[in-house]
């Protein structure tokens, strides 16, 4: 039993025992990490606000059994303005609920980790972008290895005439390599999701009102179907 | 394993939330050296409450009758309504004496990250409450977490339009704290919502 250092996004917690939560952190060094917080849902305690999903923070941990327990937290960036509003809370959980998803514990998730840093940065900073979520699906599937074919048939890489889209083939098709069941794409729509999915985060591209809805659903439906789950976060969005 | 009407009662005690086998056992135990009387009294007294207990039609308080005694209290003014996540929240409100309107309970908080959203929770029941009770504000007084401030977020999003009043509970430093302690969170919302005396 040692204590030790390490950093993290804070994914989510859920109440533990009286007064304690568990709280499960994204770690560049270590993945999803579970650990205890005591005490934690007293309003005296010393590091509850700290703790909160989308907080990005240092710890000092306790190595336990079964849960790290926190000792120390210090903040390293809150990312406040994410609580501020409906449409920031909802893209930030989206973010958060992906990072759970596809993040394993005891292993090192580096890229991951940046992807979620940095989609929390920007949406922070400047607020929601109608294509900043359906970027961050695209590189949330490209960090697992499941990026979409869009500039290229995933059937034959010819790269003219991409008008049907498969989530089962792993992206656009071509005429000939078409599935039975793979979707007809609206003109330009690959070519709009490869523009989203190549541009920064913080970076993007003015958004196209005609494209940002069914880019949005192309990309959710595609990381869905390869995490085989159902993102939680966007269907309160629906409702 | 022990007789069986003594293991019955240690399984059913160890389904409480937080008590484990251990606790379990010793408290059927406890119960098993006690005079009948008191163990009778204790078993009655779960019933009855199961029994007797239903939720306030109005505003989904726990209570004995059709409405609270929050509701059915004349004194109270009916034109602010503080909205909370749970029953439980309501006593810890009514002993700061400082609120004297009615309550609602939600049943909740949204949580985008669990798939709960406003659907899920007793929204519309208070929506239909802004006509029938001429209420013109509501308090947030769901929990300073991501999940409560979202649902404020949303009960402003849905009441204002209304023409209802949507206010949060102030959050700050604790009364006996050291500013030293306080995290950043915190002391931000402290300063933003700063007196002028």
């Amino acid at each position: 039993m040692a204590l030790r250092h390490d950093q993290g996004i804070v994914l989510r917690g859920y109440p533990f025992g009286e007064a304690d939560r568990v709280v499960v952190l994204l770690s560049p060094n270590h993945g999803k990490l579970r650990t205890v917080a005591k005490g934690v849902r007293k309003t005296k305690s010393r590091f509850g606000g700290r703790l909160e999903p989308f907080s990005h923070v240092d710890l000092v941990l306790y190595e336990g059994r079964n849960l790290d327990t926190i000792t120390q937290v210090s903040m390293i960036e809150p990312f406040h303005r994410l609580r501020g509003d409906l449409e920031r809370v909802i893209a930030a959980a989206t973010m958060v609920e992906v990072a759970d998803a596809v993040a394993t514990e005891n292993e090192a998730s580096v890229r991951l980790f940046l992807l979620l840093h940095r989609g929390l940065r920007t949406l922070d900073r400047t607020g929601v972008h109608a294509d900043l979520v359906t970027s961050y699906l695209l590189k949330a599937a490209a960090v697992v290895g499941v990026a979409p074919a869009l500039e290229s048939c995933a059937g034959c890489g010819r790269s003219d005439g991409l008008d049907r889209f498969s989530f089962e083939a792993g992206g656009a098709l071509c005429e000939r390599c078409r599935t039975p069941g793979a979707y007809a794409l609206r003109d330009g729509l690959t070519g709009y999701l490869a523009g989203v999915a190549a541009a920064e985060l913080d970076a993007l591209p003015a958004a196209d009102d005609a494209f940002t809805g069914e880019a949005m659903g192309v990309a959710r439906r595609f990381l869905e179907f390869h995490l085989e789950r159902r993102l939680e976060s966007l269907a309160v969005i629906d409702g | 394993m022990f007789e069986p009407p003594v293991q019955r009662l240690i399984d059913e005690l160890a389904r409480l939330p937080g008590i484990g086998r251990k606790s379990a056992q010793r408290l059927a135990f406890h119960l098993l050296h006690v005079e009948e009387a008191d163990a009778v009294r204790l078993g009655d007294a779960i019933v009855a409450m199961r029994r007797e207990v239903r939720l306030c039609i109005r505003c989904f308080n726990v209570t004995a009758d059709e409405q609270c005694s929050i509701c059915r209290d004349t004194r109270r003014d009916p034109s602010v309504v503080c909205v909370v996540e749970r029953a439980q929240d309501i006593p810890v409100l009514e002993r700061t004496q400082e609120f004297a309107g009615r309550y609602h309970v939600l049943g909740g908080a949204i949580s985008p990250i669990e798939g709960i959203g406003p659907d899920q929770l007793r929204m519309q029941e208070l929506v239909r409450r802004m006509d029938d009770e001429g209420i013109e504000e509501v308090i947030a007084a769901t929990n300073p977490t991501v999940e409560g401030d979202t649902t404020a977020l949303y009960l402003a999003r849905l009441l204002k339009p209304l023409g209802v009043r949507v206010t949060r509970l102030a959050s700050g430093l604790p009364v006996g704290g050291d500013l030293d302690y306080a995290d950043e969170i915190t002391l931000g919302r402290a300063l933003a919502g700063r007196k002028e005396l």
